[in-house]
């Protein structure tokens, strides 16, 4: 157990809250130990809307999963999404002053500071600063010019900010448990990071995960992110659609989204009548069932609707060569591969979080991908971080560079 | 058709069109040819009314008014249809009928083409002389004039084109406008009073009105007359010299394009049969393989050997199988084709009327041939529809209706249900909280 390392992921979602375990060994390979989940009362859209309640439910997730992986969680890297949370990309530029013009290690730490001081909005703040690619007078595509001779050296990174005050409610939540957040990470990364293959990230593809409160999705080509973005619109939105055309509570809408939901309105609906008369809540009460999957079919058709028109105006459509990775909450919906390929044209698939090892079904589970996801970032930012520097030092060190130092 | 003044000549009209037109008919009138006729149309009141020497005819007194057309073709086409008899008295009876106008405007551009016609109509040889503008008036102007020419070509057996700017290639950029209109003008005006006067004047070996009409008959070619006198020692190599420097002959490029020569020289008593002969090698070296008329008079002054040079280019060789063979089907396109000089749409250096490269893709269509508007007698109300219709549907303008349709008033207060108290997303104006199928107006039933 010395030479391995715990990491923890913690995420936050709208209608759970998810803690997932995973044992870091000396070859940085993770394996998931760990697994903790409540049901999530105070999030909506996935942001906090009532702390105090949220705090239960994040402190009963924790006890859950140090219980199966009998560990004892003391940090934790956080996901964090919210529609205030915004990805573009930027490029910065920096001249090699040395006199041989070797592009030493301090060159490149220069160049991504220059590309992270981006005319942000006054109130928001860096959440990732990834870099693309370098490129070294005018040569492009360069991934490591590190020992490489050149006079200007510039890097395209992709940036993803948020509102500093509306990313601080986790975190402030989290430290309130006794928790360290060692760092925050964002949604829609950390389940691309679960799901998505070397190969596929080359190839170019989508990762949509279909939340309950949000829709975060980013993009993979060459190798690198390109695209990031959210949708304050998820699953609870097919429920609340249910709610109100169905007529029901929206707790049965849920149920009933669950049992009979489809992407798409399958022809052998119509007229078919879900019969609610044994249920205790409803009693007498009979749904059509063309309705509840035209309500169902429409949200989500929208929801890939406007990611695909993002992703339009972005240009990015044609790089998508393999394909779209639906997770989350709501990849399980049926068919929801199908109404995929209809929209964007592309081949869609269900992903799993293949990338670690572990606990079959945790894996096996679209659900987890983030919290897995969570992991991985915490697997490559504890490799980054040399280890006789002192985990705290550097964790603070992170921190603090991540919010530019204004705590 | 009898010359009252000598009823062996033949009779020659100059009507002079537009504003230019009648301006140079003014200058050739005033010079004042014995047995030839000076007509001058306009719509402008204005420059009719400078006219002393000439014969005038005021175009659409009910239309422009006599103010002028204004550049405005179709105010001149109208204009020039209302007066249809008048022009038609103008231009019976007469053997050769020079129809000279300025190209680019309203009057001359529209007018001549339409007289021409009348002309040919009523029997005459009819000779078109266009004056073209310089290129720095603009290109609309110019591919006006060219569509005016090309019109002018359709109707006349022959079009005689003086191009401003080639007056100023051979005098250069240094000189004053006046001075360049003064020597376009001059050169103009010599070449057409020496065609006449070849005609006219009895000669030793005549250029017959008869030769003129064989060589130029059903042409509807492009040609050039020029005028030159040779003097000092070597007589036929200075005319010849001043003939290559000629704007007419644009460099001896003229010649070589040539199918026929017409060369009427005059010299003194004492023209030798040697200059007349070296002259001839000399004109034979830059158009060899070509219908040369010669004819010779002694009548002229001493030491000066008068040229006057006609030359008549290559028609458009369908064209002049379809003005033979009439009673062949034409087909639409052959139709538009019809007559299209082919130095219009040739290499810029080449371009006869000097037209801007980026223009000549469109010349084509720009200049396709439009059959005269029928005049308000022979419309019928089904014509008068049809026109109407087609009228409304060319308009480019009228916007597509837009499409009413009845909105459905939200009878039920939509319940935002578990999004009620937070932040709305809104997307591009639309609150996505609501149920899709609300927003998208499907209906449950």
């Amino acid at each position: 157990m010395s030479n391995s390392q715990i990491i923890v992921g913690l995420e936050i979602g709208t209608s759970k809250v998810c803690v997932v375990v995973g044992e870091v060994n000396d070859n940085q390979v993770a394996n998931i130990i760990g697994l903790g989940q409540s049901k999530s009362r105070g999030v909506r859209k996935g942001e906090i809307v009532d702390s105090s309640v949220v705090e239960e439910d994040v402190r009963n997730a924790i006890v859950e999963a140090e219980h199966m992986a009998d560990v004892e969680i003391q940090s934790v890297f956080l996901g964090v999404t919210g529609s205030h949370m915004r990805g573009f990309n930027n490029t910065g530029v920096h001249p090699v002053v040395s006199a041989d013009r070797e592009i030493n290690d301090a060159d490149i730490q220069d160049v991504i500071k220059n590309a992270k001081a981006v005319n942000l909005p006054s109130d928001h703040s860096v959440v990732h600063v990834i870099r693309q690619h370098f490129s070294v007078d005018g040569q492009d595509g360069i991934l490591n010019p590190e020992g490489m001779l050149g006079a200007k050296m510039e890097v395209d990174v992709h940036v993803v900010s948020g509102r500093y005050n509306r990313l601080q409610n986790p975190i402030r939540l989290v430290s309130g448990l006794h928790l360290q957040v060692e760092n925050i990470a964002f949604n829609g990364l950390a389940s691309s990071l679960a799901t998505l293959s070397t190969e596929q990230k080359e190839l170019g593809t989508l990762v949509i995960d279909l939340g309950a409160g949000t829709t975060d999705y980013a993009i993979y080509s060459g190798g690198v992110i390109k695209h990031t973005g959210v949708l304050a619109v998820g699953g609870d939105h097919v429920s609340n659609d249910l709610a109100y055309g169905l007529k029901v509570p929206l707790g049965r809408a849920e149920q009933l989204k669950v049992d009979n939901g489809s992407a798409v309105i399958d022809p052998e609906s119509k007229n078919r009548m879900l019969d609610l008369s044994t249920d205790n809540i409803v009693p007498g009460k009979k749904v059509n069932l063309n309705h509840l999957q035209m309500i169902m079919s429409l949200r989500l058709r929208e929801i890939f609707e406007l990611i695909a028109n993002d992703i339009d105006q972005a240009g990015l459509i044609n790089y998508l060569r393999a394909g779209v990775v639906l997770c989350g909450g709501g990849a399980r919906t049926p068919h929801i591969t199908k109404l995929a390929r209809d929209i964007f044209k592309l081949p869609a698939a269900i992903g799993r979080s293949s990338t670690v090892s572990g606990i079959k079904n945790a894996l096996d589970e679209p659900e987890f991908s983030t919290s897995i996801g969570l992991i991985k970032f915490g697997a490559f930012q504890s490799q980054a971080i040399p280890k006789r520097e002192g985990l705290g030092r550097a964790i603070r060190k992170q921190f603090v560079s991540l919010f530019g130092g204004r705590k | 058709m009898k010359n009252p003044d000598n009823p062996d000549n033949p009779v020659i009209r100059f009507i002079g069109i537009g504003g230019t037109g009648v301006n140079l008919v003014e200058k050739l009138a005033m010079i004042g040819l014995q047995g030839v006729e000076s007509h001058s149309v306009d719509t402008d009141n204005r420059s009719l009314s400078n006219c002393h020497q000439s014969k005038t005819l005021l175009l659409g007194k009910a239309i422009p008014c006599g103010l002028g057309a204004g550049g405005d073709v179709a105010l001149a086409r109208a204009a020039v249809e209302s007066d249809r008899d008048h022009l038609l008295r103008l231009v019976s009876c007469a053997d050769l009928v020079f129809v000279i106008a300025g190209m680019g405007g309203g009057t001359g551009t529209e007018a001549a083409s339409f007289v021409a016609r009348l002309a040919k109509e009523a029997g005459a040889l009819v000779v078109g002389v266009a004056a073209t503008p310089f290129n720095c008036e603009g290109s609309r102007r110019g591919n006006k004039a060219a569509g005016g020419i090309r019109d002018l070509k359709q109707s006349a057996d022959i079009v005689f084109h003086f191009s401003n700017e080639e007056v100023m290639h051979i005098t250069g950029t240094e000189i004053s406008l006046n001075n360049a209109l003064e020597i376009a003008n001059r050169h103009l005006c010599e070449s057409v009073l020496g065609l006449s006067r070849m005609l006219i004047e009895p000669g030793l070996l005549n250029v017959s009105f008869s030769d003129l009409r064989d060589s130029m008959t059903g042409r509807h070619s492009l040609g050039s007359t020029l005028c030159v006198e040779g003097v000092g020692e070597n007589l036929a190599a200075d005319a010849m010299g001043k003939i290559l420097s000629h704007p007419s002959a644009r460099m001896g490029k003229a010649l070589s394009e040539a199918t026929t020569l017409l060369v009427h020289l005059s010299g003194g008593d004492n023209l030798s049969l040697a200059e007349i002969n070296t002259f001839v090698e000399s004109i034979s070296s830059h158009a060899p393989d070509i219908d040369l008329v010669i004819g010779a008079s002694g009548t002229g002054s001493n030491n000066v050997l008068q040229v006057i040079l006609i030359i008549v280019q290559k028609s458009n060789s369908k064209a002049s199988l379809i003005q033979t063979n009439l009673s062949k089907n034409l087909t639409e396109n052959e139709t538009l084709d019809l007559n299209y000089p082919e130095n219009f749409i040739s290499s810029g250096e080449n371009s006869y009327i000097g037209l801007g490269a980026e223009s000549k893709g469109a010349n084509r269509v720009r200049f396709a041939y439009t059959p005269p508007a029928p005049t308000v007698e022979t419309i019928t109300p089904e014509m008068k529809d049809n026109l109407l219709e087609a009228a409304a549907k060319q308009e480019p303008n009228r916007k597509k209706r837009k499409e009413i349709k009845q909105e459905m008033l939200p009878l039920e207060i939509i319940s935002k249900g578990r999004f009620e108290k937070i932040e709305p997303t809104i997307h591009k104006g639309e609150d996505l909280d609501q149920p899709t199928y609300i927003r998208r107006g499907r209906m449950l039933n």
